[in-house]
């Protein structure tokens, strides 16, 4: 077993990992830090990001507007408080992204442009053509270059959490390129890990997101907080699930069906016209949108591609200068991955499983339930996205909050009394031994267990659910869990770069978040946001569940489904709204 | 659903653990039209054998893991497809240029390090605070360095670059392409500063125009023009300091 | 990251795995004519120095068939290696921008080949009308 002592640990290094590092490394210069990810930073699934970054901008809008959009788009389920903090913090985030490089889109006079997203009543959008995420990763990976003080472990797969006393002391990781394992004692580490979308066959997501470091926090008795809400992005390509921005959409982007029908007016989203025009039609949120979808397949309007039914995303009479200009990467992946040139003909597209919502409950301050553990990003549930989140808040989320939970846990872990190293080492020896076992053992092939997870949570945890559907799901993934532990079959029994053995080591973890996910949804027994019921409980509850679900990890036995409470200041719950009348149409310029 | 077709798919590999040398294993994998080659290695990992190692991540052609010889051409799996491959087969082998860590996976460290040596971090000339808000950048001055700003650090032009490959202390076409980036932005003010970078013998003058960096580069980065056009800013520079020695 | 031990492949041949790369041999190689031909007009050069018979004597050797066969291979990769010149021609600019539209590389690559043809040209008549008609 390797030691690194170090102070604190950031597990992750897409865009909220490089945003606490850098900002632990300014608040507190003498501070060791180790910024350790299973893949070089540039990898991060940051990098995929297209839309574009929110922040209130424009004379005309105010922080109250962000407020608003967030939390009815959130349907009531977000901590106002956190909403706060987060929307007056925004702005001085995207500046910074820009004194740091970022290559914001302009206008012609040099000021950034912002524009319009799904959801938001105003233009708050800042964006970098639709390669938002890629630029902001990429600035912020090579200015973190320029802090000694940040020693990164790339390549390094952090596989469990020390804690000693009811805090964290230290992380296990595996040095991929070696297979050895390594413990990195510490005074704090922060979570910076992304979601778990990979659970589900069909979505944008990376190979890389595949919730173990949710998983890690569960394991050790942290709750998954309103897990149960997972993101469908309304277009993304069928059958690969590659994400086509909704800021297609932004800059006046339409959706038809088979029929070349605009079917979202049918949705409670339209009319039609003046189009485009904020929260309406197709600037709709996305939990609406991909509901839509799922009701147009029923009635059997969508279209029949190799990749799975679609509907399309009509971009021409945006005209080629603009696509060419805004949209350059999807339009080369039209072209890449269906071989449509999207000046000429509509995209198919299809809701595929993007974010995850849920995660490791946070509060304001970055702080989990677990002393010295914090969280920031898709990772965590900071709260503010509620039951469904809107675009361009969350990478908005990962430098407001990465940098809170930098310059938080960096104070801790001055402040904090460190365990002896010796005992911290066998702990993470203890860690160790189950995933030696996991070498060494026999059972299934990863491949076999990892496709039926997905297909269970396809069938019975997807965009709209039902009691029996939920059921059957949570009995599958007991299943599931059960043929896992008995083991797996590694055609790779090496130890350097073993690829097999590490995605075997996700899969554990995908199986536990996937179970919390089912057994959150069951519990909800209403229908908000992103999570729909068709079973008799199609309304949304406020008095029995305007409330967080928590998932409590159960071991070999199914979650324990407890709720919590939502903080609400200054927005009571009303009817979520979209859809209504406008006066003229509004374009980005 | 009409009859799959196979395809033959031959991956050098290499275990440090075992193998003194690489060598080459031939799978038979069935596909699809729209199958790309890193579905087609991901076939073979989930069913065929475990043990084959390779990089991969956003499958849409952004992160930059997937890059890798195809038919002896650098390539990203992920936006290749097999069926432009039928029927005579292909054979897949890790990045030239780069020491091979474990089959199609290279050691990337080298690059890393090139990256780093570039100083890729905007340096203005008069740093504003935040609260004085962004810079301004006009369209056409954004235009100056954007493509260079695209650089996803696939690897494919290092692996193109023969110059690379016969001396690794070449700085090289991605590292090089982001330090003029860093030039051509209005608001950097430290061109003077990377000179010493871009002036060295494995700096631009490593490189002798093959030009083939550029023409594997899958997001239109144009390494090869980044470098040469420096090579005028070189020879401006060291006549200017053969007349006006530097200080210090 | 660190490895237990990397394989370095070898680079013996590196020119003759690609068509690329050998194209750009063939570009390296017309240097060496480029080379040839300058020393060959050098020694002109030193002959005419030596007088009427010296320079003869060279011009007759310049026309025999080994030699008129040297020149027209060199004149092919006179050819090939202005074509190729050209075409990374735009490598070695910084962008031109003619009102607000950025001149694309093929058309200043198209620029050079035509003035480097017509500069040829008006050359080539000059000689013939003006110092050896």
């Amino acid at each position: 077993m390797n030691l690194i002592e170090t102070d604190l640990v950031i597990i992750g290094g897409g865009g909220a990992g490089l945003r606490a590092a850098i900002a632990a490394a300014e608040h507190a210069p003498g501070l060791r830090i180790a910024l350790v990810s299973k893949v070089v930073p540039m990898r991060s699934h940051t990098v995929a990001a297209e839309g574009g970054a929110a922040a209130v901008t424009r004379d005309d809008d105010t922080l109250a507007s962000h407020f608003d959009d967030t939390v009815s788009g959130g349907d009531w389920l977000c901590d106002q408080d956190v909403v706060e903090y987060f929307v007056a913090h925004c702005a001085e985030e995207m500046v910074q992204l820009e004194h740091w490089g970022c290559p914001w889109s302009r206008k012609p006079d040099g000021h950034v442009n912002v524009r319009y997203f799904g959801g938001m009543k105003q233009q708050r959008t800042w964006f970098a053509a639709d390669r938002t995420g890629f630029h902001i990763l990429h600035t912020m990976f090579q200015t973190s270059l320029r802090y000694p003080s940040i020693r990164r472990f790339d390549e390094f797969f952090c596989a469990d959490l020390i804690v000693e006393d009811g805090r964290v002391t230290g992380v296990l990781a595996i040095d991929i390129g070696t297979g050895d394992p390594t413990v990195l004692a510490c005074g704090a580490v922060i979570l910076c890990t992304g979601g778990a979308g990979r659970v589900y066959r069909q979505n944008t997501n990376a190979g890389t997101v595949t919730g173990e470091g949710m998983g890690m926090a569960y394991r050790h008795g942290v709750p998954l907080r309103d897990i149960e809400f997972m993101q469908w992005h309304p277009t993304a390509l069928p059958g690969t699930g590659i994400l086509i921005t909704e800021a297609c959409r932004g800059e006046g982007a339409i959706l038809v069906n088979k029929d070349g029908y605009r079917y979202l007016q049918d949705y409670g989203l339209g009319p039609l016209d003046p189009w485009p025009r904020p929260k309406a039609m197709e600037l709709g949120p996305r939990d609406r949108l991909s509901q839509a979808f799922w009701h147009e397949q029923r009635k059997g309007r969508t279209v029949e591609t190799p990749g799975g039914p679609a509907v399309h995303l009509d971009l021409r009479h945006l005209g080629a200068r603009k696509i060419h200009e805004r949209l350059p990467l999807i339009t080369e992946a039209a072209r890449t991955f269906v071989g449509i040139d999207a000046v000429k003909e509509p995209i198919p597209v299809c809701p595929a499983v993007h974010y995850t919502m849920g995660g490791i409950p946070a509060n304001v301050r970055c702080e989990t339930p677990l002393p010295g553990l914090y969280a920031a990003g898709e990772c965590a549930s900071v709260g503010i996205h509620g039951a469904n989140r809107l675009g361009s808040n969350s990478l908005a989320e990962l430098v407001v909050f990465g940098k809170v939970a930098g310059e938080r846990a960096a104070e801790y872990a001055l402040n904090a009394s460190r365990a002896p190293v010796a005992a911290t080492t066998a702990q993470a020896e203890r860690a160790m031994a189950p995933l030696r076992r996991l070498l060494e053992g026999n059972g299934e092939r990863v491949a076999t267990l990892r496709n039926a997870m997905r297909d269970a949570m396809e069938a019975g945890v997807g965009i709209y659910r039902s009691e029996e559907g939920l059921a059957r799901a949570c009995e599958q993934l007991a299943a599931l869990r059960r043929r896992y532990a008995a083991g797996v079959h590694l055609d790779d029994r090496n130890r350097a770069y073993n690829t097999e053995w590490l995605t075997a080591i996700e899969l554990g973890y995908m199986l536990d978040v996937a179970e919390a996910m089912a057994h959150s949804a069951r519990a909800r027994r209403e229908s908000r946001g992103a999570h729909m019921r068709l079973d008799g409980f199609e309304a949304r509850d406020d008095e029995r569940f305007l409330r967080h679900s928590l998932a409590y990890y159960g071991g070999a036995a199914p979650p324990r489904i407890e709720h919590s409470a939502v903080t609400i200041t200054r927005s009571p719950p009303r009817a979520r709204v979209y859809g209504g009348a406008h006066d003229q149409p509004v374009l980005t310029p | 659903m009409t009859a799959e077709r196979t395809i033959t798919i031959e991956c050098l590999r290499y275990n440090p653990e075992t193998n003194a040398e690489p060598s080459y294993v031939v799978y038979r994998v069935p596909f699809t039209d729209d199958m790309s080659v890193l579905e087609g290695l991901q076939h073979i990992k989930d069913a065929l054998d475990g043990s084959l190692t390779f990089r991969w991540s956003c499958r849409m052609a952004i992160c930059g893991s997937c890059g890798m010889m195809l038919n002896g051409v650098p390539a990203l799996s992920c936006s290749t497809f097999l069926r432009d491959y039928y029927p005579d087969g292909l054979r897949v082998e890790p990045l030239t240029h780069f020491p091979i860590v474990r089959d199609l996976v290279i050691d990337q460290t080298d690059f890393l390090r090139k990256l780093e040596s570039v100083s890729p971090q905007l340096a203005p000339a008069q740093p504003k605070t935040i609260a004085e808000g962004p810079y301004r950048q006009t369209p056409a001055q954004m235009d100056a360095y954007y493509q260079y700003a695209q650089c996803i650090n696939c690897l494919l032009c290092y692996a193109a670059c023969p110059q690379y490959g016969l001396n690794s202390a070449f700085t090289g076409p991605a590292a090089l392409a982001l330090l003029h980036r860093y030039n051509a932005d209005s608001r950097d003010d430290a061109t003077a500063e990377r000179m010493d970078v871009v002036n060295a013998d494995v700096g631009v003058w490593g490189c002798t125009l093959v030009g083939y960096c550029s023409e594997v580069c899958p997001k239109g980065v144009d390494p090869a023009r980044a470098i040469n056009q420096n090579k005028i800013n070189s020879t401006k520079d060291y006549f200017l300091h053969l007349l006006t020695p530097r200080k210090g | 990251m660190a490895y237990l031990h990397t394989h370095v492949r070898p680079m013996q041949g590196w020119w003759r795995r690609n068509p690329f790369y050998r194209r750009y041999m063939l570009r390296e190689v017309t240097a060496l004519f480029v080379a040839a031909y300058a020393v060959e007009l050098l020694v002109g050069l030193v002959r005419l120095a030596q007088g009427r018979a010296a320079y003869e004597a060279w011009r007759a050797a310049l026309a025999t068939p080994p030699a008129l066969a040297f020149h027209a291979l060199t004149l092919a990769a006179f050819l090939y290696h202005a074509w190729t010149w050209l075409e990374v021609m735009p490598k070695t600019m910084p962008f031109v921008t003619v009102r607000d539209h950025r001149v694309s590389d093929r058309a200043i690559v198209v620029a050079g080949v035509t003035a480097s043809v017509i500069a040829s040209i008006a050359l080539f008549v000059a000689v013939r009308l003006v110092i050896a008609p």
